[in-house]
């Protein structure tokens, strides 16, 4: 069940309805059973993995916590470990492993090869497989005490508005929100519903029209000019911002109809001066996780130069694999990993302070979109001979084809109009400055939105982005 | 608050009235061009005609070295003179297709025999699962009977098989697997999928070879089953649009390469394809609908696609399957054979 669908349109004002109808010691009950439903949308089977991967960790965190010795502790860590880390890597890695084994294996003239594995990976593995690997790691550090209620438990593992693409919630952050009574106040509804049709807004007008655009070019890259494919690029990072970011405020937005409140997953990305600025305003539930639960445990910068230098790459990395099992995402990755430290390390040699420079500060943010939307041609090639197949003929101007790259005016204008709306968002959300707007302006948004996303939706199935991951 | 969910809730509901009409003056036939081109083909059949034949690209492809490069329905007056014979041809199209344009046709207009093709091909799982429905599932939305606003929401919010390429790809898997082969004496594989790896795995064939012999396992290899296969319930549900229209219904069950077949694969495949087309004629016969059996009438030279199955003919390919439509229709027309 996407959200850009009628199916979301007519389940989310049910689950809403019968949600505050109900009283609420059963209010879990009835999320629960939602959330099941939802994730059970895409295939019946997967939910079997969710709900394994659920009493394993609810058990384990039982566990850890009643274990006094650490040794004890340790091995119910390690056992949710291996079942969450097991099933992600099966699931995720298992083919990409097999078929460079298998491509080995034809190397060496070696016949018998692994077999490749037919089936569909998840919905939202990576995701909720981060999510419950927090709370174990959590428990065993002490940092959060065991959930003795065991639908309530479940119910953080597989809350639907973020269940398949994030943000991942803390337990800490998200559980007690289950356990509050929350009254239906008119708030909850102006600002869930306001950012929902800012999400779809932003994924079916913007996101689902630009594809199309990026497709040709990735498609036959050499049959178009640089600036066609330069343009594609451009048009590639503002569709996975506006995928991946209207995704995450329809999450918050359907949470904030339930009286839920989700962490911002997103914060004007675009307008970072620096990669490491980037990377604190991209996919924010991500980069945090990683920080918390891998960088600080490799020592974070506590360490000598070399062993951070190695952190870091570990770090960038690791998160471009977790994104996809594929060698580009690899160096997707590692180029972040790179650029940060080359950037770090520039401004500590040229002590560089522009905080109050302008025009260096609009350079700045230039230069970062820059370098930011050609690492982003690992992320959306196949594989690595497309990507550099694409840089090959940017690089390389001259073609022998007549194509040219068409935006339709109103794709132009609505992509125009969303790289406003997000400089003015640079320093709140949506839903709290529509509030800033007198009546006629802010219904004039509303009927503007409405009315593109039913009559400029992009009609070619694009689903969102990182429901791949 | 009630009152101001309420009054919002009415704002909201009279904005999209507003734009249901801004919609329907300014965008919707637009939108029906760029999306729904399927739209001008119903439109473009006349008040009055004799036949109405609904075929996909078997209907219209030809050699090049043709003489003749008429379509099949073209073809036809040849061999029914003062018949009026129109078409409605898209590529890729199926009975799930030909059922909503036959129900979108005006009542008004005066048709009095229908003529579908019938492709062996389109029961098979691929088919059914296939990407290429998509394009032609989301044409059909537009024209459905609702309000123009209505029908561009569900086009917007993908009210039709949306499901990605991966998920078609697994679901024809599941489906292969699941449908076992009945009936068959001493016949050594369980379902398509055996069948096909074993193919996989012969090396008395070239690459090419092999790849081809299992494209044909894969197009051909299954056992129609009457009660579930959608395609079955589709052409029942044109059977009895037709019989409310009082039209003629004419199944035309086209021309497959079974000499390519028995060639490749073997006679288990042609036995299974004779299969499927006698069960659907003695099916449909019963049901008051004359089937003409193309099958095994164009020879394997005739197939312009000889390295993919398609049912695209050539000159004299497509004039048998004429001929062999228009000797159907002499009982209800004067014939005038040429």
């Amino acid at each position: 069940m996407l959200f850009n669908t009628l199916d979301f349109i007519f389940f989310l004002p049910l689950v809403v309805l019968f949600y505050y109808l109900i009283p609420q010691k059963y209010r879990w009950i009835l999320l629960l059973l939602a959330s099941y439903y939802f994730y059970m949308s895409w295939k019946v089977e997967y939910v079997l993995l969710i709900a394994f991967s659920t009493l394993v960790d609810y058990f384990t965190g039982l566990r850890m916590e009643k274990s006094k010795s650490k040794n004890r502790r340790r091995r119910w860590l390690i056992l949710s470990l291996a079942s969450n880390l097991g099933l992600l890597l099966f699931f995720k890695y298992f083919n990409f492993a097999a078929t460079n084994f298998n491509d080995l294996l034809t190397f060496l003239e070696v016949k018998p090869k692994v077999p490749i594995m037919e089936f569909l990976l998840p919905v939202g593995i990576s995701f909720y497989t981060f999510q419950t690997l927090s709370y174990s790691i959590d428990v065993y550090f002490g940092r959060q005490k065991a959930e003795k209620h065991l639908g309530y438990f479940a119910l953080y593992v597989s809350f639907f508005p973020q269940l398949v693409a994030g943000p991942i919630e803390r337990f800490s952050r998200l559980t007690p929100q289950f356990k509050i009574k929350h009254h239906f106040n008119y708030k909850n509804l102006k600002y869930g519903l306001r950012l929902i049709l800012f999400g779809l807004f932003v994924k079916m007008v913007i996101a689902d029209n630009l594809a199309p655009l990026v497709d040709h070019i990735y498609i036959a890259p050499e049959k178009y000019t640089s600036l066609d494919i330069f343009k594609g690029m451009v048009y590639y990072s503002f569709q996975i911002y506006g995928d991946f970011y209207g995704y995450s405020i329809i999450a918050i937005g359907s949470a904030q109809l339930l009286g839920i409140g989700l962490m911002d997953n997103f914060k004007t990305p675009y307008l970072a001066k620096n990669i490491a600025e980037f990377w604190q305003r991209w996919h924010i539930s991500l980069s945090t996780w990683f920080r918390d639960y891998l960088y600080f445990p490799l020592g974070g910068n506590r360490v000598k130069k070399q062993r951070w230098i190695l952190n870091i790459l570990i770090v960038f990395v690791v998160s471009g694999l977790w994104h996809g099992a594929n060698w580009t995402f690899l160096i997707w990755g590692a180029l972040f990993g790179i650029l940060y430290l080359v950037e770090h390390f520039t401004n500590k040699i040229f002590k560089l302070n522009f905080k109050k420079n302008r025009l260096i500060n609009t350079l700045l943010v230039l230069k970062t979109f820059l370098l930011v939307t050609f690492i982003w041609v690992f992320f959306r090639s196949e594989n690595l001979d497309s990507a550099l197949q694409l840089f090959q003929a940017l690089f390389k101007n001259g073609t022998h084809s007549d194509l040219t790259l068409q935006t339709p005016y109103f794709v132009l204008f609505f992509f125009l109009l969303f790289v406003g709306i997000d400089f003015l968002l640079r320093n709140q959300r949506f839903d709290f400055w529509l509030d800033n707007l007198p009546l006629i302006p802010r219904w004039g948004i509303y009927a503007l939105f409405v009315f593109a996303i039913i009559v400029f939706a992009g009609v070619e199935n694009f689903p969102f982005i990182y429901f791949q991951f | 608050m009630i009152k101001k969910i309420l009054l919002n809730t009415l704002a909201f509901v009279l904005m999209l009235v507003l734009f249901n009409f801004i919609y329907e003056r300014f965008f919707y036939q637009n939108d029906i061009k760029k999306h729904s081109e399927i739209y001008k083909s119903i439109q473009s059949v006349p008040n009055q005609t004799d036949v109405l034949y609904l075929g996909e690209s078997s209907n219209i492809t030809f050699r090049n070295s043709d003489t003749d490069k008429r379509s099949i329905s073209e073809m036809m007056s040849d061999y029914l003179s003062d018949v009026t014979i129109n078409d409605i041809t898209q590529p890729a199209s199926h009975a799930g297709i030909y059922k909503i344009l036959l129900q979108e046709l005006d009542s008004s207009k005066q048709i009095k025999t229908v003529v579908i093709t019938l492709n062996l091909r389109s029961f098979n799982a691929q088919w059914i699962n296939s990407d290429l429905e998509l394009p032609l599932q989301k044409a059909l939305v537009l024209l459905r009977d609702n309000p123009p606003l209505i029908n561009r929401i569900m086009l917007s919010f993908k009210n039709y098989d949306n499901r990605t390429k991966a998920e078609r790809q697994h679901d024809i898997q599941k489906q292969w697997k699941k449908d076992e082969f009945v009936g068959l004496k001493e016949f050594p594989f369980k379902n398509v999928v055996e069948w096909d790896n074993w193919m996989a795995n012969n090396e008395n064939y070239t690459k090419t070879k092999r790849d081809l012999a299992c494209h044909y396992i894969k197009g051909y290899g299954f056992q129609i089953d009457f009660d579930n296969n959608p395609r079955i319930k589709d052409f029942d549900e044109i059977v009895e649009l037709a019989k409310e229209r009082n039209w003629n219904l004419v199944f035309n069950l086209l021309a497959e390469n079974t000499q390519k077949a028995d060639e490749l694969v073997g006679e288990d495949l042609t036995f299974m394809m004779n299969q499927n087309t006698q069960n659907l004629i003695k099916y449909y016969e019963n049901k008051g609908v004359t089937v003409v059996n193309n099958l095994n009438r164009v020879e394997d030279e005739q197939f312009i696609d000889q390295n993919w199955t398609t049912e695209h003919y050539a000159e004299k390919g497509r004039k048998t399957i004429a001929r062999n439509v228009a000797e159907a229709l002499k009982k209800w027309y004067l014939n005038d054979s040429k």
